[in-house]
């Protein structure tokens, strides 16, 4: 099956680089899906959740704060200010990379619902993990 | 003559500052590879950030009437104000590292001065602040303690004002220079010109036959946003480079004043023993002249 080339570039280094099966972004219209075979787009990201589906079924989470993303072809590119991705080996690093997110969220919300709109995504993309 | 006593003195005080020197190499042969990695992963996202803006900025030109009309892309030969934002070290013992871009600087400002622009001057970095300070230039920003540890959020909080000011005509260019790192023992000066952007040439028929949706409903929004991010980033990347370029500085001039120090180590227990050679043969021949007179 056709795949994704995926990267997730922050200005200190590559958060993420790889295959996916498919991604969901946190567009500025609303969230919305890429899958292969996408048709080229550049468009705006607004502070969200990034949902990777590798290649072996399992959803990755990266918490971002604004971003552009281009796709073109398979290649998808993800350029944002701030990321946090949401993984660790036990409760205790997942924790810390909630409230990781949660903080990096809370330095740019403009309003409450959007804060507790991410905030609940953060949630709930931690407890898929567990 | 000089004295044994006072001979290893100085000896001892040189090599004392051999350990010294030394120690600080290490030093910054160890916080250089922490630097040249950062700066090494961050240059994946400018030459994506560049793809990007030049790919839609270029777009916009080639299909709307007129041209772009951002005006953070459109040259301009005649500038009134101009931003010049320089990077030194906070800290000193790097060889000409610091003075090179303070050079720099003040070749840019003569420059403009003779074609009658203002220039504002923001600073980074102790070292020039207090040079420029010293020599009583102006300078509308001051910020310390930044190029030591660069951050992105500070970096973006500073360069702000500028972009602000540019978008909104105050400045007509703005100008970084800073010492960049080149590879472990050459240091590249840059002067760039972060606004107007320079986007290069784009090449309309290539992009003819292809597609680009931008889904933002505003091309000019988007492209605002993007331009922000650039400059803010290439603040950044001026700060992250300038700590790599000052570690290997610094690398070089303290491997050359541990050299040096060996050298004149080496010279001084030269002296040192000629010294002592003496010393012995004048009391040798006080003792054989006493026992001769004794005969």
């Amino acid at each position: 099956m056709e795949t994704l080339q995926l990267e997730v570039l922050t200005p200190s280094g590559p958060i993420y680089n790889g295959p996916a099966k498919s991604v969901t972004l946190p567009g500025e219209e609303g969230e919305f899906g890429v899958l292969p075979e996408h048709v080229a787009l550049t468009t705006l990201l607004q502070a969200g959740v990034v949902d990777i589906q590798k290649e072996n079924g399992v959803i990755e989470s990266i918490v971002v704060n604004w971003g552009v993303v281009q796709i073109s072809g398979n290649n998808v590119v993800v350029l944002v200010d701030g990321a946090v991705a949401i993984r660790g080996e036990n409760e205790g690093d997942i924790a810390r990379s909630i409230a990781e997110a949660q903080s990096l969220i809370k330095s740019i919300a403009d309003s409450n619902a959007m804060l507790a709109t991410v905030s609940a995504r953060i949630e709930s993309a931690a407890h898929n993990l567990l | 003559m000089a004295n044994l006593k006072e001979i290893q003195r100085q000896i001892k005080s040189v090599s004392n500052t051999q350990k010294t020197t030394r120690a600080m190499k290490l030093v910054s042969t160890a916080k250089l590879r922490r630097a040249e990695e950062l700066a090494k992963r961050s240059r994946l996202f400018a030459q994506k950030t560049n793809q990007v803006i030049a790919e839609i900025a270029g777009r916009i030109q080639c299909n709307k009437v007129g041209g772009i009309v951002n005006r953070c892309f459109i040259e301009n030969d005649t500038p009134e104000m101009i931003d010049i934002i320089f990077v030194t070290a906070d800290k000193g013992l790097c060889g000409g590292f610091n003075m090179q871009t303070i050079k720099a600087v003040k070749r840019l400002i003569n420059e403009y001065k003779n074609k009658n622009v203002k220039i504002r001057i923001r600073g980074i970095g102790k070292k020039g602040i207090e040079f420029f300070n010293y020599n009583q230039v102006e300078m509308l920003d001051e910020v310390k303690n930044l190029s030591s540890a660069p951050d992105m959020q500070r970096a973006a909080e500073f360069m702000t004002r500028s972009i602000n000011d540019f978008k909104e005509g105050i400045v007509d260019a703005v100008y970084i220079v800073y010492n960049g790192y080149k590879n472990v023992i050459t240091q590249e000066l840059h002067v760039n010109r972060i606004l107007p952007a320079n986007i290069g040439d784009y090449d309309c028929e290539a992009t003819k036959n292809t597609t680009l949706e931008l889904e933002a409903q505003d091309e000019e929004k988007m492209l605002d946003s993007l331009v922000t991010k650039y400059a803010e980033y290439n603040m950044y990347y001026a700060l992250i480079d300038s700590v790599a370029a000052e570690h290997s500085a610094r690398m070089q001039a303290m491997d050359a004043a541990t050299n040096n120090a060996k050298e004149m180590v080496r010279s001084l227990k030269v002296s040192f023993n000629k010294a002592r050679q003496e010393a012995i043969t004048t009391e040798l021949i006080e003792i054989i002249s006493g026992v001769e007179s004794m005969k």
